[in-house]
């Protein structure tokens, strides 16, 4: 089987069929940036982009995801450039524990590509499924909204 | 012989009760199930003892151990664990400064058991306070010695005091705060940090199935389909070892070449499980009865008092002023990330693993111990740790994973199920209080404060019932933190019960702290009211502490007007301060609205004023605040975890929420630094920021919680009795 994934294709032994997306991403192919956190779609912390939209990878198979584009949060960078959102969320030092937040990043660069001048309530509602226990979600806002307007800056 | 057996043997045969020394024997004995039988002497198996934790105080001499310097840079290797308090940027930012060097000349990395002399657990906020000082003296040590014309050989270094420590100068040329947070750039480039990203060749994945019980429950395997489990493809090996019993639960172990092999393999094996014994939600509810405890006289433990509050008991006879009884549930940690450990065998016959845990020596101690290896032959690598809020002080997931290593001869990779945390982890005890208090003359005249809990520092995960026992001597230090009143009160008297629950209860971020505040600050409120004073100043005239005083007119300040109402909302504005282990300082004020349709408290607004002496990264103590704030409020509104049939009643973050993104409100921080010598933030603003929430709820619809969450069921049944409705 194959994954076509940061732009990619790439192969895997096919006993990574039946395996969550999830778990061949981080085991198969070594891109651990998206994080096992509840296995049932409820944290967010794995979060990727498939065809775009924001998915929870432990939800997936791998077999199924095989004709999806998948994003990562490996896949942002264009070398040491980091893209506008990562590069909000160092300038916000956003990060606590820093476990949930790939899934965080991930599900801000699908928002801002549908919504590039986001309010708060659309932010609450874009990130709802995205926990954090450490406390950073004041921040998280505020990475958003400085992405938001470094990417104006951008286009 | 089953060691769990044997100790369940000697628990409900060797006399004694669960610990709280009163508990209904009924209640009791169906915790501990009907061992009956012989009582077999403990020792008989693995695993009775358990491992304590050394605690060292690190000293100016081990802080040589943290700095080194070759080849033209600087080597700072974290004597702490890194779990988000980013404190490898705190004690790098020391570094620097004392060195007096640029960031970008100091590596800084996490520590193994073989990096550095044994340092202790990375709890209770002690990082910067005890392990700042003495890091910025063996730079400064390290500096005069490079300064000198030395270029090798190890240093002894001069414990000088803070007032001598570049890093601690106020006007001196700091580090340059604009750097990001350390690992930061690796967070969003999605790099391997933590113990699960760790891959090994030949790396296999573990899990250990347990009975759907409390470890407090004996329970053991009684049927496997070990051929339907063989058959599954991707298995590796089904694991018989006592070693995995955790508690009293006897684990079965399987490994498999993929994550998804393992819940096929497990549904083929299709365990059936015996267990001793049963419990109900309720009888957890019976076994902390506060009034029925109280009615049979006093209660086991009183905390030491300040030496300024009044001595003798007060006057039991009432009337009282204030009367208060609170209920706080058990609660998760709920770190994002579920515990995980990565062991492997080397060719040398060692043991190595790298882990997320707050004590990595002491994950070290347990594998050497169980598995009795030389302590030489165990190598265990701290990795950053994604949340772990105290729930991670245990040596579990790691026992397991290195278990597996030594039964299949490859690396096993172990990660918790979200299903797992809750049911095989300890969790904030759950604590019922009563206040009761009188005022003369405007000023409280008299207090009493009786609650009871689990133990905190004395957890059922790590020590069984009869060695528990013997620390009842003592008390429980962690339940009673936070429990003295930093104020005035008049004649005091404070006391507990320890009470040993069939679930899990341990350190939870400040321990006894949280609960115990959030009940003396609803009395204060209270009170205040009662006194009909302004609950800031009424607290002014009764606090000890200048600093506390401080913090709490900061925040008054720092707050502003109080906003208005829009439509039918109720708006309530409520204080809260409290003081953290005797050094770090905390006042919040919190703003709600109560939507009367519905039932809904919304926060709108949290300004926190706080003291942890010298701030070392301001931005850093800031989003320890933040954290605090939040977690004060998933307190009063969102957290409780469900006690169901003999377990704990949750399997994943549906049935025991944490607070979401559109639930946290605007927070404003502010750091007072009057040059006192640094303490610790990272469990500091809890004390305050619940009862800052559950006493703007009062403000609002005069609801007193009596038990928290608040839920809007509770809300809507005052508004409707109250006539406000």
């Amino acid at each position: 089987m194959r994954l076509h994934v940061n732009g990619t294709w790439i192969e895997l032994d096919d006993v990574w069929v039946d395996e969550t997306l999830l778990s061949a991403l981080r085991e198969a192919l070594g891109l651990v940036g998206a994080k096992f956190g509840c296995g049932a779609g409820l944290c967010g912390a794995c979060t990727v982009l498939v065809d775009g939209r924001p998915q929870r990878a432990c939800l997936l198979t791998a077999g199924a995801s095989g004709a999806a584009r998948i994003e990562t949060i490996e896949g942002l960078a264009r070398g040491d450039a980091l893209h506008p959102v990562q590069q909000a969320w160092l300038d916000a030092s956003v990060p606590q524990c820093g476990y949930c937040q790939a899934g965080q990043v991930m599900a801000t660069v699908a928002l801002l590509r549908v919504r590039p001048r986001p309010d708060d309530a659309d932010i609450d509602t874009a990130l709802a499924g995205h926990l954090c226990r450490c406390g950073t979600q004041q921040r998280i806002r505020d990475a958003v909204h400085r992405a938001a307007e470094a990417s104006r800056g951008r286009a | 012989m089953r060691p769990d057996r044997s100790r369940s043997a000697r628990g409900g045969g060797g006399g004694g009760d669960g610990g709280g020394g009163r508990d209904g024997r009924r209640g009791r004995r169906a915790f501990l199930g009907a061992a009956g039988g012989l009582a077999v002497a403990f020792a008989a198996g693995c695993g009775a003892l358990p491992v304590i934790p050394k605690r060292p105080t690190p000293s100016a001499a081990d802080a040589a151990a943290w700095i080194r310097f070759a080849g033209g840079r600087y080597t700072l290797t974290l004597p702490r664990v890194e779990m988000g308090q980013n404190v490898l940027t705190a004690m790098k930012r020391i570094a620097c400064d004392e060195l007096g060097v640029p960031w970008d000349r100091v590596d800084a990395r996490l520590h193994g058991t073989r990096a550095l002399p044994r340092v202790k657990a990375s709890v209770g906020s002690d990082s910067i306070r005890e392990f700042a000082i003495p890091l910025a003296q063996a730079c400064a040590t390290l500096r005069d010695a490079l300064e000198a014309g030395h270029a090798a050989g190890v240093l002894a270094v001069r414990p000088r005091p803070m007032a001598e420590l570049r890093a601690f100068e106020r006007t001196a040329p700091r580090s340059p705060r604009s750097q990001p947070i350390e690992q930061g750039p690796a967070i969003v480039r999605g790099e391997a940090l933590y113990a699960a990203d760790v891959r090994r060749p030949g790396q296999r994945f573990g899990r250990v199935l347990r009975a759907p019980v409390s470890p407090e429950l004996a329970s053991r395997a009684v049927f496997l389909d070990e051929a339907a489990a063989r058959s599954v493809p991707g298995f590796v090996a089904l694991v018989r070892d006592p070693l995995l019993t955790q508690g009293r639960s006897e684990g079965v172990g399987i490994v498999a070449t993929t994550p998804g092999a393992l819940e096929r393999i497990a549904a083929a094996l299709a365990p059936r499980w015996s267990v001793d014994g049963s419990f109900e939600s309720d009888d957890v509810v019976r076994a902390l009865d506060l009034d029925a405890r109280l009615a049979r006289g006093a209660l086991a433990h009183q905390p030491r008092l300040e030496p300024w509050h009044t001595t003798g008991v007060p006057d039991r006879t009432g009337p009282w002023d204030v009367d208060l009884h609170l209920d706080v549930p058990p609660a998760a940690h709920a770190p994002i990330e579920p515990r995980a450990a990565v062991a492997h065998w080397t060719a040398e016959g060692e043991l190595h693993a790298w882990v997320g845990n707050q004590d990595v020596f002491y994950v070290a101690d347990v594998i050497a111990a169980r598995l009795g290896l030389d302590a030489s032959r165990v190598h265990v690598q701290g990795m950053r740790v994604g949340g772990a809020f105290g729930g991670k002080t245990i040596a579990t997931v790691e026992l397991e994973a290195a278990v597996l290593a030594r039964a299949t001869g490859s690396a096993v990779k172990v990660q918790w199920t979200r299903s797992q945390e809750f049911a095989c982890g300890f969790h904030r005890p759950p604590s019922r209080h009563r206040i009761r208090a009188r005022l003369k003359d405007g000023r409280i005249e008299a207090w009493w404060h009786a609650f009871a809990s689990s133990h905190i520092l004395f957890t059922n995960a790590v020590l069984p019932a009869w060695l528990q026992r013997l620390t009842d001597v003592i008390g429980d230090d962690g339940v009673a933190r936070g429990a003295v009143p930093p104020y005035r009160t008049g004649a005091t008297r404070v006391e507990f019960d320890l009470v040993r629950l069939p679930i899990l209860g341990g350190p939870w971020r400040g321990l006894g702290a949280g609960p115990n505040a959030l009940a003396i600050e609803s009395a204060m409120d209270a009170l205040a009211r009662a006194a009909g004073a302004d609950p800031v100043a009424f607290r002014l005239a009764h606090v000890e502490s200048p600093r506390l005083a401080r913090v709490l007119r900061r925040a008054r300040e720092s707050a502003g007007g109080r906003s208005s109402a829009t439509g039918p909302q109720r708006t309530g504005r409520g204080v809260a301060c409290g003081i953290y282990k005797g050094g770090s300082f905390a006042a919040v004020i919190a703003d709600v609205d109560v939507d009367p349709s519905d039932g809904t408290v919304r926060v709108r607004r949290m300004t926190c004023a706080h003291d942890c002496g010298r701030v070392v990264d301001a931005d850093q103590v800031r989003a320890q605040c933040e954290g605090n704030l939040v977690w004060g409020l998933g307190m009063v509104l969102v957290e409780s975890l469900p006690i169901g049939a003999s377990s704990i009643g949750a399997a994943s973050f549906a049935d025991s929420p944490i607070p979401r993104m559109g639930e946290v409100p605007a927070m404003r921080i502010e750091l007072v630094d009057d040059g006192d010598a640094p303490t610790g933030a990272g469990e500091t603003a809890v004390v305050a920021a619940a009862g800052a929430v559950a006493n703007a709820i009062f403000d609002a619809i005069g609801y007193r919680p009596q038990r928290v969450p608040v839920r809007p069921a509770d809300v809507l049944a005052h508004l409707r009795a109250s006539g406000r409705a």
